[in-house]
Order: C-alpha cells, then structure tokens, then sequence
C-alpha cells in the first residue's frame, strides 16, 4: 500500500486510523513490526487453552478442607451455581510441595510440577458466565457478546508481525472448539489479523492445509502469476479506490504463496530430532505446541492451541477423566518450556495457559446419570498459569476460599489478565485502542488493571 | 460499560456534594407536571438509550431504574446530585463534558434529550411510583412497563410519505428520497451511479448468484431505453435461478441441512431436500411472504385446496429440534426477536417474560414431527410390512447374539487366574486360554496406573520378584473378587431393569432401558468396566473394551457346532428379506398436532425438573393486543402462525423487507437483523423501514415487489466510488451515500461463478444433494450440507454452521483462501475448461482471448496494459500454450475483480 492508497483507506474509514493516534507514526504495512508504547518484556503469546473448563481443585489450587468436608454440603455462604450442585467432594488426587517455591501441584501435573518455579498461578481468577459460550467470548475477546477482536487481533493489531511468509496469528485445533471461527476473529478490525485456524490433526503439512501444495506450478511459475496478479489487482484497486476488506483479500493470495514454502515447514514436525519430537508426539494437543514452539522460533507473533474439538475439559459426568486429560497436556506444557529455553525463546514469550473457567468444588447433581462423579462450571474462581516474558515465575497470586468456590484474596477479572499480558508485550492496554462506530474500542472493554506483582 | 474507576478524591467530593445537596435543600414536592415530564421525556429516553445496560446487568455498578438507584450510584458514585446538573455524573457524562465517563458509549445523545435529563435533575428528579424493571424470573405478575411498549419496534408499522428532498432530479424513487433527505440533512451528497457493466454484474450477482453472460451484458449496454434496468431486473426475477440464490439466503436462516440437527454422529436425511427445493420454488412463484410464513409453522392446518403445496413448507420446524431449538429459530427469523433468551429468566432486556416462552414451547411440544408420503396408501403400507418383517428378523439375530456375547465374559472370568498367570509368564502356550484374550491381559497388566485400588496387591507382588506360587495366589485371590463383581454388576443391571417395569432374566435388549437408578461403587465401576465393559469414550477421553468384552460382530469365532449354524441361518435369512426390501418411499419432514396436546409448566431457571407455574399456550404479550391472545386450537400452531403472518404484527413485515435490504446492501436498515429488540441495533432509516413494510403488506406480501422497490432506486446503482467529506461524516457508509463494495463472493456464488465461466455449471434444478467431495459440477446450493462435517472448502468461505439460525455471513479472509486459488485442482480444472472454451469461441489468437476472458469474468474488456500485461505474460511462459492460458485464467480468476462486486 502507497502513501496515497494508505491516505484514502483513511479516508474511507478502513480503521488504521487506531494506530496513527496511539502507536508510532503508521506503516504502510499493517502487518509490519510496530513499537508498542514502551518496551516490553514479550514479543510472542503462546495461549495454551484448555477448553471446557479446567477444575482448579483438582490441579493448581489445593483444598484440604474438601477432604474433611467430602460428602457434606458446602457450609457458609448459598451457592448460585447454572445447575443443582450437590455436595463437595475431594479432589481424587494427592497434591505435593514442589521446587524453590514451594507451590503444591496436583500429581496429576507431575511435569509442570518439576518446573513450577517457572510458572506464575493466579489463583483468584473470576469470569462473568457459566455459560461456555459466552466465557469463551471473555476468554479470548474481553466481551460476552460476539463481534469483538480477539485477543490475537490486539497483539498482531499491536505489534505487526516478524515474518511476513506465515500468518501473524495462528489457532490450532484438531477440528473447532465450541463456537469456533468467533474466538479468534478480528471482529471490526481489518480482517488481516484474524487467526489462521489449522486443524493440525495430521502430521504431513499437505494434510493440515488444504491446498498446500502445486502439483504442476514450479515456485517460478507461481511467482510470475503473483506478479501478474500483483499487477492487476493494483490495476483493480486503482479504479475501484480505497474499499474495506478489499485491500486484505487481495493480500492474501501473496500470503498465500509465502506460505506455501514456509508452511511446509513450520508444520512439518517431523523435522525436529526424535528426542524432541517424542516429548510433544503424544496427542493433538502436545504436536500442537510443538508448531507453536517452530512458529514462534520464526517470528508468528501469537499461537494459540486448543485442547481438542469441542470442549474436552467439561467434566460433568466424572471428574477423573481430567487425569486423561492432564497426561496429555503435562508433558507437552513441560517440554515447551523448556525448548522454548534452550531456544532462547523463553524470556520474550508469554505462555499462557487456562480455561474459560473453572469447575464447581461441588459435585454435579446429575439425576439418574450411571455415574455422578463429575463437577459444573464454576466462574466465581479459578486458576490460570502465566510463564515467560515479564513474567515473575515461582508466584502464587490471589486465593480463593476454603474450598476453592470464590476468590476472596485478590479477585482478578479477566480484563486484569488480559491488561496484564499485553504489559508484558509493552502496551498500555488503556491506550491500545481501535476507533469504531465513533468509539475507541479496547480488549479491556472499559476495566482491567495491571497486576504489577506478578511482573518479573 | 463496566466500571469505571474515578480516583478516590474525586468520588469523596461528590458524596460530599450529594450530602450537602441533600440536607440544604427542601424536598421538592413532585408535581405531576414533573410526573408527566418524567414519562413523556425521561423514563423512554433512559428505556431507549441506557436500560440496556442500567437495569439487571448494571454495569459500572448502576442502575438507572428507580430513583433510589440514580441516587444511589455505582461504581463511580451518586449517578445525579438533585438540583445540580452541572455536578450530575450523568449530566456530565451525557454531556461528554466528563474526563473519562462518556456515555451512551456508542452515539450521543440528541441536544433535545441532553437538555431533558439536565431539566429533570434541575427539577428534583422526579419518579413516578410505577415499577423499576420486573427483574425475577418466573415471576407470575410480570408487568409489561410503558416504557418497554413504547419501544421502537413493537409500535405498529406506520405509512410513510417520501420526504421532500432538494435534489428532485436525483431521487427517482421513494427509498431515493428516504435516503437521499436523511443525506442532505447530514450535508452528505451522494456519489455518482455505477457505470452499466458494473450496475448489471452486481444485480446479476444479487439476484442470480451469477456473473452475466456476454449475450446479456451486450443486450443492456446497447439498451438505451429509460425502461432498460427495469427489463434487466424483470428478467432476472423470473429466472429460476433467482430461487436458488434467494433461497440459499433463507437456508441459512432456516438452519437447513441434509442431516439431523443435534446429532452426535452424522445422520443423513435423505428427504431433507424436499423442503430446500420447496424455497428454491417459493421464491420463484413469489409465493405471498404470509402464506411462506404460515407453511413453516403450520402447514398441515391450512386449507385443503393449497395444502399439499405448502406442506414441504413444515421442514422448518420439523428439521430442527422439538421445542427450543424451533422456538428459538421461529421468534429469530419471522420476528427478529431473541425469545429463546427468555429459557432461563424473564428476558433481560425485552419485554418477554419466561412464561411466554413456555407458552411457545407447549405448542410445540403439542406437535411431533412425522413423515407425509408422498406415494399411495398401498404402496407405504407394503413397504412398512416387509419393513416389519426385516426388523423383526434383525431382532431375533441381535437378542441371539447379544444373549451369546452376554455369556461370554462369564465364561472367559472363570480363568481370570489363568490368564494373568499366564500373562505374566508371557506363556501364550496354554490351552483352555484365548489368545486375543491373553494379549489384552499382558496389556493390561502392564500399566499399574489404574483408577482404583483392586490390582494394588498384584501390582506391590509384581516389583517384589515373586515366585510363581505366590502369583498364581495373587491370580486366584483376584479371579475370585472379579467374578463377585461381574454378578454385582449383573445384579444391578437387574434391578434397574425390574425397577422400570421388565421381569427379571427377560431382557428385552432393544427396549431395555439404561438410565439406571443404582450403581456399582464409583470405583467398582471403573473396575467393571475395564473387565467386562464395551469400549467408552466421551470427549477427549477413550477407554478401551474390557478385557473379555467381545461385540456382537466378534461372535463368529465363539461359536461352533449347531450355534454357529444357527447363526448362519439367521443370517441368510435376513438377507434375503432384505434384498426384498424396496427402497424407502419419498416424504416430506412434516409437523402434526399430538393426540392430547397440552400447556406446560415454566421451568425455573430453565430446569424442567423445577416446575414453575403452567404457561397456558399463547402468543407473545408484548405483541398481542390487549389481553395476551390464548390459543384454543389443537396445539396452537394455526394461530400462532396466523398472530406472525399478519399485517397487524409489527415485527413481521419490517423484519423481511429489511432482510431483503440487506442481501441487497450488505447491512440491514437495521444490521442486527434478528434481533429488533433492546439489544440490537436501531434503524438508520425508521420510516424508509415502515414504507417499505407497508409497501410490502400492501403489494400482497411480494418479496419481489421489494426487489424492485429497491433495485430500480438510483440508491441502489450508486457507485462505490469515495468521497472524503462523506467519510469523515459517515465513515460506515451506514446513509448510502455510496453502494458497499462486496469484498468476498461468498462460496456459493465464487464456485457457481467458476463453474459458469468455464461452461461446466451442470443447472439442473432441484433434487437430491450431491457430495461437494465427488467432484459434483451442480450450484452450490445442491451440495450435500452436514451438520456434523462441514466440508472444508465451504467452511474455508464462511459458510455457516448449521445447527444454527444465521442471518449474515461473516466475511473472513486470509491466506488459507489464496491458496484454494494458487492450488486447488477445481479451480485448476476450471482454468483449463475455460481454456477450452476461449479457443473454441474465438480461436487461437491471444488477444481476442483476452478480451473474451475479461468480458466473462469481469464484464469488460480490458484496457490497453491488462492486454499487454496478458500477452506478455503468455509470451514469456512455458512453450505449452494452453498450459501457459491455463495459469493465466487462474491468475485472472484470483484477481480481487473477479472475487468482489464492486
């Protein structure tokens, strides 16, 4: 884009406007490197997000009284859960004391464990809905309701991104999370940082992206059509004058190109040594944050990587399903960070690692269902980790009540997590803003604050 | 808004200023002209502007409905000081004057209304007595508030005069003078019309799906008659293909799909179609919007004479799911109001109470979906006998093997100590033992990670090197608690089955019920279940079969002798029945009332365990006049059809034509298109919207009396050319001052329009749908659509999911879509068709293949550098000319001129 189509997208309200107020002097590339407000710690998000709702009681936050409590109802306060909840129930599992910091983990995190001293637990997290659909909304872009960027959006918005043959913002799941496309959509934003969702449920790159591969065209050959199609589009745009959407759809048949080779191979995991492949090579989710780790390592500003399809996580009928779950999510979680550390990786990534809440310390009434062994949603308190860039690892930050239902000691909304993480990455998040329908919109809607204590 | 956070300082000030305000001065008597002012001029700008976020979410902490809470404040203090405007957060916030509290957050308030509410804080802030918003749910005196009637949509259509504009000679028509008044008075003008090429692609697109052919494009460039347009709109109406890019549009809003809605695995119906033709039809016939309505809600009550036309009509409801699901689709798309929230609680934001939704569910849960044949009496009879006989068949075969395979874990137990002795042996040479069995022992037992405690004291021997004594001991003191459990387990599946009315030992599996209302120990289960259990999953989560658990497709090799040839039998049997069996006779996915249809009770907090009161069944309250309008007839559903399709219905009318608006616009008068309600957005052009419902009732429910309405305004063929001094005004275009450019085909017309280039477009119309995967050449339309496996190239486009209602596609775009262009074989293979097709039409010179090219893809020749671009392009490239042209036409196809509309 010229000085002059950049002027006229201005003019005709395609949005960059956000950026020329508050950020740097604007590029004419919205995907170029831009400097946030002031140098931040982070340049990359890694969201490893564990969709259905992660029981806290049962991982990062321990509760002894439930053991002595087990079987009895909650006593105290009356407790406003989606459905009839029954009486608490202990945790299945043993938590221990682990590293420096002395953090308890359950044992069913046994390798996050080991490396606690890395990690940063909120444990006083609170959501706004017990519904998934709307909390995944919160999760990933600060608002219930449908239509806002995701948090993705902001960062590439934000910051541009390093490497201009892959996709600034990455999703990868086998398939769709519940409601899918909307988790990482760019919602009034320009469409070019909306996520690139994979369903890397296969390993060969040709599998994982449709179309990948040319069986006839030479990259020369292609090359000449992108030249021409460069021609004619400018040709195009010229007649037609600055038009929203237009400038990235035709963008994106020379990401497209780009993308082939590199696509090639930043998701062919078959390339790295055996004895790393083999600590991720155990589900979806695992080969998941090895392509995170690989895109990262080449500039992809911000991975996200769902758990599995749908909402693997919601464990209604039986809580210990989530020792299955852990198996395949401790071992990966661990091998990225320590990859990302002999990579030199660790210090300017965030991981961030959580649910869109948390799950009921009660057991699930479940009426007649063979087995009532499970727990409900719980958004008045749960826990999500925080590693890497800006990061104070080896922190405990906010608790929640004897049994793990509320936070009582520092509760934090997600806007306070969402304003921290983009700190990390050198933003105010009161000042990141993007103007639309004559307001200037935030991730952070209109709240959010910094948890400086957690900050390295 | 949430909360805003002041600094402490500054909220101090204000309690301090509300206090001083308080004591000093006099309570003001509330006179009822402040009264009056309050209910003319406050209480409906508060409904209108901030209840949507004030009342039950308050957000920041406030609440804007009663006076104590104005008084009371929220987060950031007292939201008004009585008799001070200038210190009323809320005067100042409306006012912008405030640091930081800017409110409404999205427009401002008109000047009028600023004044107002400064007004009424100078005046003491008066309130009516009446009611804050009924905020409990269930709540049986729910009570419609004035404020909540006198919103916008729920007022009656009003009839619209075009307004007088300035430039007579611009507005043409009366949506040009609707939008053309709303223009001047913003000072905006509009930008100069499309060129004729462009006009004609857009409309083609718009009502066909298609580009325009050459022969098409020529015939309306030559036509210099005034009445030129107006033919090319009347012969794309009457095109069938008009029904089938319209009808895609009300698929999407109808949740349309060949498989079974909620269905964990895919479900084909294989009849679904019927309904997906019949809108193709409709839209063709211009069936009356009222009768449209009336067919999908309640087809099988109308009269006779047109019954059987409309009865496909019923694959609205009868596709989706009894109750909710067909509630919540019905209120969206006919009303454009959001009823399905009002499951849980009272609607927060509109006036629909709980009960009204359960209202609606009992007439729904008073009909059940059925299949209409469409074949003679005799002939479903005849089918439904052999039918009989094959199930009946199948029956006797799953109870003998089922019975069989029930047998055997008890069996395969009764070596329990065998098979782990041996496991651990690794000695395969035993002979009473089963080999595929003993491997699932050694797998077994190789993991001592198990959910319970039973294998402990196997597990604690094993790392002590034991002797083979003291396993076999081990061995047997298991077998003997696993065989105690396997009878427990049967003990219980016992009584459940007693318990809900069989007799014990006389299973009947195929009618056996499995909620259960015992169970085995949490930890016993588990422990079942790895012995005798059938494979469990649930999401993301897999056990594998127990260790004797063999299905009922793994008998074979369990039996011998008279059993096996029993078997063997039954099996001949069932086949030649089955070969007899016809094909299943076609029908329609139909709705019919129940034997005794009744209401239901609201269910508290969406609990249908937790009874509330009974919700007689009837229509909204907020849209029956007077007292709410209970249905007496069968289940309801004439009535309720009759109380949507109606001219007095208020949403109805005004939900379709601005549906229609946005198809055409790419925004709708009101872009929330299914929600008219609190929450959604307000019109741009209220009376533009009423004229156009008006004219909608009036012309017999056309929809394509709307088409024309709107296509012939020089509205729509404005061009979409930029205007700086308009942008700065309305930088969303929401006025039209120029056409939106379409910056994505969405799939459908992207693939049909590769298709039509390149001569391969198979235009049959109607029928059963075609896998997208097996190379289908037909519309889009006709694609098989699942609702569990989305195909990935229609999902690449957007195109939406069908579980649920969608009333506007989103448009996404990213490189993953470049690719479908760079590297698809289809849009390969239809590069070299149209290859084909260019030599065969013109010949071999490079020019004039050019210049056809351009005129079927972008309908105009190209200008002296695209023709040199071209030929240089071929010229330079590979030797194989028609490869060359093949790679050209692609790169011409990717081309942002060939994937938008301008």
């Amino acid at each position: 884009m010229d000085r002059r189509t950049l002027l006229q997208t201005l003019g005709g309200g395609f949005g960059l406007a956000g950026l020329t107020g508050t950020l740097q002097a604007a590029t004419a590339d919205p995907m170029a490197v831009r400097k946030p407000h002031f140098p931040g710690k982070a340049k990359h998000v890694i969201y490893l997000f564990l969709n259905g709702g992660m029981s806290q009681v049962d991982t990062f936050d321990p509760k002894p009284a439930l053991i002595k409590y087990d079987g009895t109802p909650m006593p105290g306060a009356k407790i406003v859960t989606d459905r009839a909840s029954g009486s608490l129930m202990k945790s299945p599992w043993a938590f221990k004391k682990y590293g420096q910091s002395g953090i308890e983990v359950s044992e069913i995190f046994p390798e996050v464990a080991k490396r606690i001293d890395d990690f940063c637990l909120i444990r006083s997290m609170y959501t706004d809905s017990g519904n998934h659909g709307p909390s995944l909304q919160i999760a990933n872009c600060g608002h219930q309701l449908p239509g806002r960027p995701s948090m993705g959006a902001w960062v590439t918005y934000g910051l541009g991104t390093e490497n201009n043959n892959l996709p600034g913002y990455v999703v990868l799941c086998p398939g769709f999370p519940v409601l899918g496309a909307s988790l990482w959509t760019s919602g009034y934003m320009p469409s070019i940082y909306q996520g690139t969702h994979i369903q890397n449920s296969a390993v060969e790159p040709e599998k994982l992206i449709q179309n990948l591969r040319n069986g006839e065209l030479t990259p020369q050959e292609q090359q000449r059509q992108l030249a021409l199609l460069g021609k004619l589009n400018q040709g195009y745009m010229d007649r037609v004058g600055a038009q929203p959407g237009l400038d990235s759809a035709v963008r994106s048949m020379e990401s497209a190109f780009r993308l082939q080779s590199e696509a090639t191979d930043v998701f062919d995991i078959r390339k790295e040594p055996e004895h790393v492949r083999a600590r991720y090579d155990i589900s979806d989710f695992g080969r998941g944050c090895l392509m995170a780790l690989r895109m990262v390592e080449r500039g992809v500003r911000m991975v996200q990587v769902y758990h599995g399809n749908f909402q693997p996580w919601d464990s209604h009928d039986d809580i210990r399903i989530h020792a299955k779950l852990a198996d395949k999510t401790d071992g990966p979680i661990a091998a990225l960070v320590d990859d990302l550390k002999s990579r030199g990786l660790f210090d300017e990534t965030i991981i961030l690692i959580g649910s869109e809440f948390g799950r009921t310390p009660m057991i699930q009434n479940s009426g007649l269902e063979k087995l009532g062994r499970g727990r409900d949603h719980n958004t008045p308190g749960f826990t999500v980790l925080l590693a890497g860039g800006g990061i104070k690892g080896g922190t405990v930050y906010g608790s929640t009540d004897d049994f793990g239902y509320k936070a009582v000691e520092k509760p934090t909304h997600v806007h306070d997590l969402h304003a921290t993480m983009l700190h990390c990455l050198g933003f105010d998040h009161t000042k990141l803003t993007y103007r639309y329908a004559g307001r200037d919109f935030r991730l952070t809607d209109v709240s959010g604050n910094v948890i400086k204590e957690i900050l390295a | 808004m949430r909360a805003l956070i002041l600094r402490e300082p500054v909220i101090l000030e204000m309690r301090r200023a509300l206090q001083i305000s308080l004591c000093m001065l006099p309570v003001l008597a509330m006179g009822a002209d402040d009264i009056a002012f309050f209910e003319t001029r406050i209480r409906p700008l508060l409904a209108a502007n901030c209840y949507a976020c004030h009342t039950n979410s308050k957000m920041g902490g406030l609440r804007l409905d009663s006076r104590e809470s104005v008084l009371t404040g929220g987060n950031s203090g007292p939201a008004i000081v009585v008799g001070n405007p200038e210190g009323s957060l809320l005067v100042q916030a409306v006012r912008r004057t405030h640091l930081t509290l800017k409110m409404p957050p999205t427009a401002q308030l008109k000047e009028e209304e600023v004044a107002s509410l400064a007004e009424w804080v100078q005046r003491g802030a008066a309130w009516s007595k009446q009611e804050s918003l009924p905020a409990k749910a269930h709540d049986a005196s729910y009570v419609i508030t004035p404020a909540q009637r006198a919103f916008w949509s729920f007022q009656p259509v009003r009839q619209q005069k075009p307004p007088t504009v300035k430039n007579k000679i611009w507005a043409k028509t009366a949506v040009d003078k609707f939008i053309l008044a709303e223009l001047e008075s913003k000072g905006l003008t509009p930008v100069p019309a499309a060129d004729k090429p462009t006009l004609l692609r857009r409309v083609t697109f718009d009502l066909v799906g298609l580009p325009p052919t050459l022969q098409e494009l020529d015939n309306f460039v030559k036509d210099n008659t005034p009445q030129a347009f107006a033919k090319v709109v009347d012969r794309l109406l009457a095109s069938p293909h008009y029904g089938e890019r319209w009808a895609r549009h009300w698929l999407d809003l109808s949740r349309y799909a060949d498989g079974q809605l909620a269905a964990s695995i895919d479900t084909p119906l294989p009849n679904a179609y019927r309904f997906r033709d019949w809108v193709v039809a409709a839209f063709n016939q211009d069936l009356p919007y009222d009768k449209f309505v009336k067919a999908q809600i309640a087809a099988d009550q109308l009269p006779e004479v047109e019954r059987a036309a409309l009865l496909p009509g019923l694959g609205f409801q009868a596709l989706g799911e009894q109750g909710h699901d067909q509630v919540d689709v019905t209120t969206k798309v006919f009303l454009g109001l959001t009823v399905g929230c009002a499951q849980c609680h009272d609607h927060k934001y509109d006036p629909i109470p709980t009960k009204d939704y359960y209202s609606l569910v009992g007439v729904f849960r008073s009909s059940s979906t059925g299949q209409y044949p469409l074949v003679s009496k005799a002939e479903v009879e005849a089918y439904e006998a052999h039918k009989k006989k094959v199930d009946a068949m199948k029956e006797v075969m799953d109870d003998y093997l089922i019975l069989q395979q029930k047998l055997l874990p008890d069996m395969l137990a009764r070596n329990t100590a065998d098979y782990m002795v041996a496991a651990w042996k690794k000695d395969f040479s035993t002979k009473h033992l089963d080999r595929q069995t003993l491997d699932r022992w050694i797998v077994y037992l190789t993991d001592p990670k198990k959910e319970h405690a039973y294998l402990n004291p196997w597990f604690d021997l094993m790392k002590t090197n034991p002797s083979e004594d003291q396993v076999r001991k081990a061995a047997q003191d298991y077998q003997l608690f696993a065989l105690n459990l396997i009878e427990e387990g049967k003990e219980v599946e016992d009584k459940n089955y007693v318990a809900f009315g069989g007799k014990k030992g006389m299973k009947n599996e195929n009618n056996r019920q499995y909620t259960n209302i015992v169970s085995l120990d949490t930890l016993k289960f588990y422990q079942w279940r790895e012995l005798v259990s059938g494979p469990y999953s649930t999401d993301g989560f897999k056990a594998p079969a127990g260790v004797y658990y063999y299905g009922p497709k793994e008998m074979d090799r369990w039996l011998g002798g008279f059993a096996k040839d029993h078997l063997e039998q039954l099996r001949i049997e069932l086949k030649a029945l089955e070969k007899d069996l016809p094909p299943m006779y076609p029908f329609l996915h139909t709705l019919k009332d129940t034997d005794k249809p009744a209401d239901i009770s609201v269910a508290i907090r969406g609990d249908e365990k937790n009874k509330g009161e009974i919700a007689p069944r009837g229509f909204l309250s907020i849209l029956s006049h007077g007292d709410r309008q209970l249905f007496k007839n069968g289940s309801g559903r004439l009535e309720l059809a009759e109380a949507i399709a109606s001219a007095a219905n208020p949403m109805t009318a005004r939900v379709m034509v601005n549906r229609i608006w946005q198809y055409h616009f790419g925004a709708g008068i009101v872009r929330s298109t299914s929600n008219f309600g609190q929450m959604g957005e307000r019109p741009t052009h209220p009376e533009l919207l009423d004229y156009l419902a008006k004219r909608f009732v009036d012309s017999g429910w056309s929809v394509k009396s709307i088409h024309r309405e709107i296509l012939l305004s020089n509205t729509y063929a404005l061009s979409t050319a930029n205007d700086i001094r308009n942008a700065e005004v309305d930088p969303e275009n929401k006025l039209l001052w120029r056409a939106h450019l379409q910056p994505r085909l969405d799939i459908e017309a992207l693939r049909d329009s590769l298709l039509a280039v390149s001569g391969k477009l198979d235009s049959q119309i109607g029928g059963a749908p075609s896998p997208l995967d097996k190379g289908s050449n037909r519309r889009s339309i006709y694609l098989t659509v699942s609702r569990t496996r989305l195909d990935p190239t229609m999902a690449l486009f957007d195109f939406p999911d069908a579980n649920a209602t969608s009333d506007n596609r989103p448009v996404t775009i990213g490189p993953l879509q470049g690719l479908f262009f760079l590297n698809s074989t289809f849009v390969a293979d239809q590069a070299k068709a149209l290859t084909d097709r260019l030599t065969n039409e013109v010949g071999a010179d490079n020019k004039t293949r050019i210049e056809r090219a351009y005129l079927l893809l972008y309908s105009r020749r190209p200008d002296a550098r695209e023709l040199q671009l071209g030929i240089d392009y071929l010229n330079e490239g590979s030797a194989d000319t028609s490869k060359a042209w093949q790679r050209y036409l692609q790169t011409l196809f990717g081309s942002g001129e060939f994937t938008s509309v301008n």
